[in-house]
């Protein structure tokens, strides 16, 4: 069989047009699709602004959502999220006050399996984060700890706390489901911009072949006024009080957010950083301190996190009124 | 038989590229993925930091700051000001640029369409806080374009109960247009 030239031409062009219409249809799906227009939580974002005059913003459409959007991955489901913690530097006496035993012994009370952070009003605030598996639980609590004393030296690059994380998987254990907490003395300094950037960190590496999720939180008596909400702290000890604000958050974050592609906002803002320093009604102590949550015995002034529910907002509670500052 | 070979290979061509424009398009709109921590095994890059307090102060009055220069609301930036804010900035003279030229400036033939602040960070002298940032605007001065990054550091000083732009010390490090990130990038 022959095809006159006249019939290949017409029919090589009717491909030609199908092949354009369908690039075109595809290309302007990918610019519709949800989601897409999103920035990455890369842990430069939370200080990050964007701001375009009203005529030169391009035309998107509205959707409706609790400020916050699923962007795929996974979150953390444990009914009980294990919490890891390593002590670096000098938690016997270093040279402030908080760099002690009684800083380790708040902490510990604060991520202990009863009377802690975990399945508190607070904590459950993050059930309300899901992936397409399941929900987060709210539920967590210490698995164990190791102290470890300048392994790497006084001050730590990103690089090489990575290496004090894998140099401790195997006498913690190696757990892709449960988060890894860098906790170091005030006399240790993360070089990356510990206290003139960041309070705290977290991220995900693939150490000893397992995808670990850990946090860089410093003694934030470093920097009382970069990284403290007040001096006077409702456990007289202001390292630890500070230093549990940020556990909350990078906690938070790191079960809602672990491979940092599941929740986030579309300015790179995961849960915790929406509510970042904004503690709601407050009460005081007798000492004078101010304190929000209470959990066991001890009194905190832990920052509120963000609500996924009923159009969104920073809440101290789950279910619980939302507030602004 | 050629013609025929020829129909044959841009129709089979045609229907690779429409299926693969398809999956590319499910990919794209489809609910996400189930999914897997075995997937995960290549990691992005990245971290996600908790900004301090006085970030979070600077990047407020830093943006209201700019936000009044797009708007060319002297009313709203001149509280920001100390009375000798000077701004320093490469130009044929090396001279500072005094407030009031600035402001004549930014409110008279100059227009900022865009800006995004990134990468900030505030050191604490006590009354004085140095901040730090890259910033990045689309803007036109004179009907010329005026986009680019520039290294920003500010001097702010604690006046009563508010802060005030004493200095500002300004540099340019890149031409291009700012790039706006709109997708997930794995690092910004």
């Amino acid at each position: 069989m022959k095809l006159p030239v006249g019939k290949l031409k017409v029919l090589l062009v009717f491909l030609f047009v199908i092949l354009a219409v369908n690039f075109l249809a595809a290309q302007r799906v990918r610019d519709d699709a949800p989601g897409q227009r999103d920035a990455m939580p890369t842990g430069k974002g939370t200080g990050d602004s964007q701001h375009v005059l009203p005529e030169a913003k391009a035309a998107h459409a509205k959707t409706t959502s609790n400020g916050i959007f699923y962007h795929g991955g996974p979150v953390l489901r444990s009914a009980v999220v294990p919490i890891y913690i390593i002590w670096y530097g000098n938690w016997s006496n270093g040279p402030m006050a908080s760099d002690s035993q009684t800083t380790v012994s708040l902490i510990d009370s604060l991520l202990g399996a009863t009377g802690g952070i975990g399945g508190s009003p607070y904590e459950l605030i993050n059930s309300t984060y899901t992936d397409t598996t399941g929900a987060v639980t709210g539920g967590l609590a210490l698995q164990t700890q190791v102290f470890d004393s300048y392994s790497q030296g006084a001050t730590l690059s990103d690089a090489t706390l990575q290496t004090v994380v894998a140099s401790h998987l195997a006498g913690l254990g190696t757990d892709p489901n449960g988060v890894y907490l860098v906790l170091t003395s005030s006399d240790v300094n993360e070089s990356s911009g510990f206290c003139t950037q960041y309070c705290g960190f977290h991220t995900h590496a693939t150490l000893n072949g397992a995808d670990i999720k850990y946090a860089f939180i410093g003694n934030v008596d470093r920097c009382p006024s970069g990284c403290e909400i007040q001096t006077t702290s409702p456990n007289g000890d202001s390292g630890a009080d500070g230093m549990a604000n940020v556990i909350g958050h990078e906690t938070e974050e790191a079960i809602s957010d672990p491979d940092l592609n599941a929740w986030f906002d579309r300015r790179g803002e995961e849960n915790a950083d929406k509510c970042n320093f904004k503690f709601g009604p407050t009460q005081t102590t007798s000492s004078g301190a101010k304190f929000n949550q209470t959990f066991g015995t001890h009194h905190w002034m832990i920052q509120m996190n963000w609500e996924n529910a009923s159009g969104g907002g920073c809440a101290q509670v789950l279910g619980g009124a939302f507030f602004t500052q | 038989m050629r013609a025929q070979g020829l129909v044959l290979t841009v129709f089979l061509f045609s229907l690779s590229l429409f299926s693969v424009a398809q999956s590319t398009t499910t990919a794209q709109t489809a609910p996400p993925a189930k999914p897997a921590q075995s997937q995960q095994s290549a990691p992005t890059p990245g971290r996600i930091q908790t900004r301090t307090r006085l970030v979070a102060i600077f990047s407020g009055l830093e943006n209201r700051l700019f936000q009044a220069v797009q708007k060319k609301d002297q009313a709203a930036l001149t509280p920001l000001l100390d009375d000798e804010f000077e701004i320093w900035i490469p130009n044929e003279t090396g001279d500072p640029v005094p407030m009031d030229d600035w402001l004549a400036q930014v409110t008279g033939a100059y227009t900022l369409k865009s800006f995004h602040i990134r990468q900030m960070s505030a050191r604490d002298f006590g009354s004085v806080v140095v901040v730090k940032f890259v910033y990045g605007q689309q803007a036109e001065s004179k009907g010329k374009d005026d986009s680019g990054e520039f290294f920003v550091v500010d001097v702010w000083e604690k006046q009563g109960d508010s802060w005030k732009l004493s200095d500002r010390y300004i540099s340019r490090f890149s031409a291009l247009q700012p790039v706006h990130p709109m997708r997930p990038t794995g690092r910004q």
